[in-house]
């Protein structure tokens, strides 16, 4: 069909608008990052990597990369592992009757805030009065008590078990899916009907014929781990000392509180990149789905 | 039957999943009905005696101003994105062309671009215009950002749809923006309503641009809480009760249209 000024006018000019409002503030962060500005009045003169020298000096700054860098793979990666299995175990025959149960049980995280579930798990958590460890002294099971994050060598760590509490529905809703396909299902069949047993098919069959919605999957977590700012805000702001501290919290805290706005940005082009890594195998897959 | 390992695994899984999902929640419950002096007996699985129900009605007090302030926000840019976001994804689903090819890979790039990346900037343009100070500031910032979230949604929607419909209307001579609003847009009310709901969860639970952009007569309920967290260091029973409130709105619709929500995370998947 021919298409019309008004067409594109009407159909594409408002998103057109507000995506180059969008890469003009990518692009305004890049340059605020090669400026001078420190304090709360805008200073543009260009100082080129000032900034970014003193960012990498920064003992906390390696300590953020660090730390994202264990919410990327120990966040994403049993999140991802636990879903495979789930989703899988979800499809055989004898479990269909929990399947919506199980499903609804383990979505509804989805739909609250990371403020919530932080507030639920900072009191989870609480080394001295906190639920976990009191259920635990109740069942004489006292030697399970742990301090959870206010241990700094293990903050972290259960930092990332809330994402994976509340991240383990969603990645199993997005697989599900995909091991929906009659073509799945057929060859499922036939390597049962051959005497495979269920984890062979599940290793040799499964997991190769998913790779689409494993790869969609393991982005979209990727992106929401290396985004994490709520959950580390509310339940530890960092600490203790700057132990949990990630990229996204100290963004905030450096061009916020410490009005270093310059190294704020800097931490924003960091951030940037990495996420633009971890996005460009969905972007390719999605531009094949859609214009392939 | 024979038990095997996955049999096992399963049944497993089963228990672990209900302890660990049911605790917290109920827990979470429990706990905003009691007094502080009874949270402080540590009988965390055990309710009050009696219960104190009037906790909700402080709580609902303390947040009540920002649970309208939040649904403002939320309702308006719900609306405004997916209407935009239903425009363009429809273009997209039809038309291949350079334009439509370069603009869907800056709109998947943009879907995932982190808010630090520009929060910078958009403080600063807020505050030059005054937006800041209003509602406008968080309605337009969550606008620009969701765009391309509805845009990829509502496409998915689109590319599912059969085109002979299209085709038919096309021959009788009606115009682009004719066939989408008589035609299109009515078979599509699913897909705007899986789009609107996981764009008014993601809104509605946003709490880094609500922190920075909002003002003490704006406040939007995450912030709020994250306040209440810090103002209330040892009322829990508070704490857990306005929490639970502010969740009350995408809980009950994630329970009433449930189907919506999986499907718009699935179209978020890019499968329509």
């Amino acid at each position: 069909m021919k298409l019309s000024i008004t067409d594109i006018l009407f159909f594409l000019v408002p998103t057109i608008f507000f995506t180059i409002i969008l890469y003009v503030m990518v692009g305004w962060t890049f340059y605020i990052s090669f400026s001078d500005w420190q304090g709360t009045a805008p200073n543009y003169n260009f100082v080129g990597l000032k900034w970014y020298q003193l960012m990498f000096k920064l003992d906390r700054f390696w300590v953020d990369i660090r730390n994202n860098i264990i919410w990327l793979l120990v966040g994403v990666g049993p999140t991802a592992i636990v879903a495979i299995f789930l989703a899988y175990i979800l499809e055989l025959k004898s479990t269909q009757r929990f399947e919506t149960y199980i499903r609804n049980l383990i979505l509804y995280p989805a739909a609250m805030s990371f403020l919530v579930t932080g507030t639920i798990w900072s009191w989870m958590y609480q080394p001295d009065k906190g639920v976990i460890n009191t259920i635990l002294k109740w069942a004489n099971l006292g030697f399970l008590t742990s301090n959870f994050v206010t241990d700094p060598a293990t903050a972290n760590y259960w930092l990332t078990l809330i994402f994976f509490w509340q991240y383990l529905g969603f990645s199993v809703i997005i697989l599900q899916s995909s091991l929906r396909t009659t073509y799945l299902k057929e060859m499922v069949e036939a390597a049962a009907v051959d005497g495979a047993s269920r984890m062979r098919i599940l290793f040799n069959i499964v997991i190769p014929n998913i790779r689409g919605g494993i790869l969609i999957l393991i982005s979209l977590l990727l992106i929401s781990a290396l985004k994490v700012f709520d959950i580390v805000y509310i339940v530890t702001f960092g600490g203790p000392g700057y132990s949990t501290d990630v990229l996204a919290l100290f963004m905030f805290i450096a061009t916020f509180q410490q009005h270093l706005v310059a190294v704020g940005a800097g931490l924003g082009v960091i951030i940037f990149i990495m996420a633009l890594i971890i996005v460009i195998p969905y972007t390719i897959y999605a531009f094949r789905r859609w214009f392939g | 039957m024979k038990m095997t390992l996955l049999d096992t695994l399963f049944i497993l899984s089963l228990v672990i999943l209900t302890i660990g999902y049911i605790l917290p929640i109920y827990v979470m419950f429990v706990t905003s009905l009691k007094t502080p002096l009874e949270i402080t007996q540590r009988t965390y699985l055990i309710p009050g005696e009696p219960l104190q129900f009037q906790n909700y009605i402080r709580a609902f007090e303390l947040i009540f101003p920002s649970l309208i302030n939040s649904s403002i926000i939320t309702i308006s840019v719900t609306a405004i994105s997916t209407f935009i976001g239903g425009l363009n994804g429809y273009f997209l689903s039809r038309y291949k062309s350079r334009l439509t090819k370069v603009l869907f890979i800056f709109m998947v790039i943009g879907l995932f671009i982190p808010y630090q990346v520009i929060l910078i900037p958009l403080v600063q343009i807020m505050a030059a215009t005054k937006l800041a100070l209003t509602y406008l500031g968080l309605i337009l910032s969550y606008i620009i950002l969701n765009v391309p979230l509805a845009s990829t949604l509502m496409g998915t929607f689109f590319f599912s749809l059969p085109r002979e419909l299209e085709e038919s209307a096309e021959i009788d001579g009606a115009s682009r923006i004719g066939i989408f609003f008589k035609i299109i847009s009515p078979i599509a009310a699913p897909a705007y309503a899986s789009t609107s709901i996981i764009i008014f969860t993601q809104v509605w639970n946003e709490f880094l641009l609500a922190l920075t952009l909002s003002t003490p007569y704006t406040t939007p309920i995450t912030v709020k809480l994250a306040e209440i967290k810090g103002s209330y260091v040892a009322l829990y029973n508070l704490q857990m009760a306005a929490a639970l409130l502010s969740t009350m709105v995408p809980l009950l619709l994630f329970l009433f249209l449930g189907k919506y929500f999986v499907r718009g995370i699935l179209a978020g998947a890019l499968k329509g």
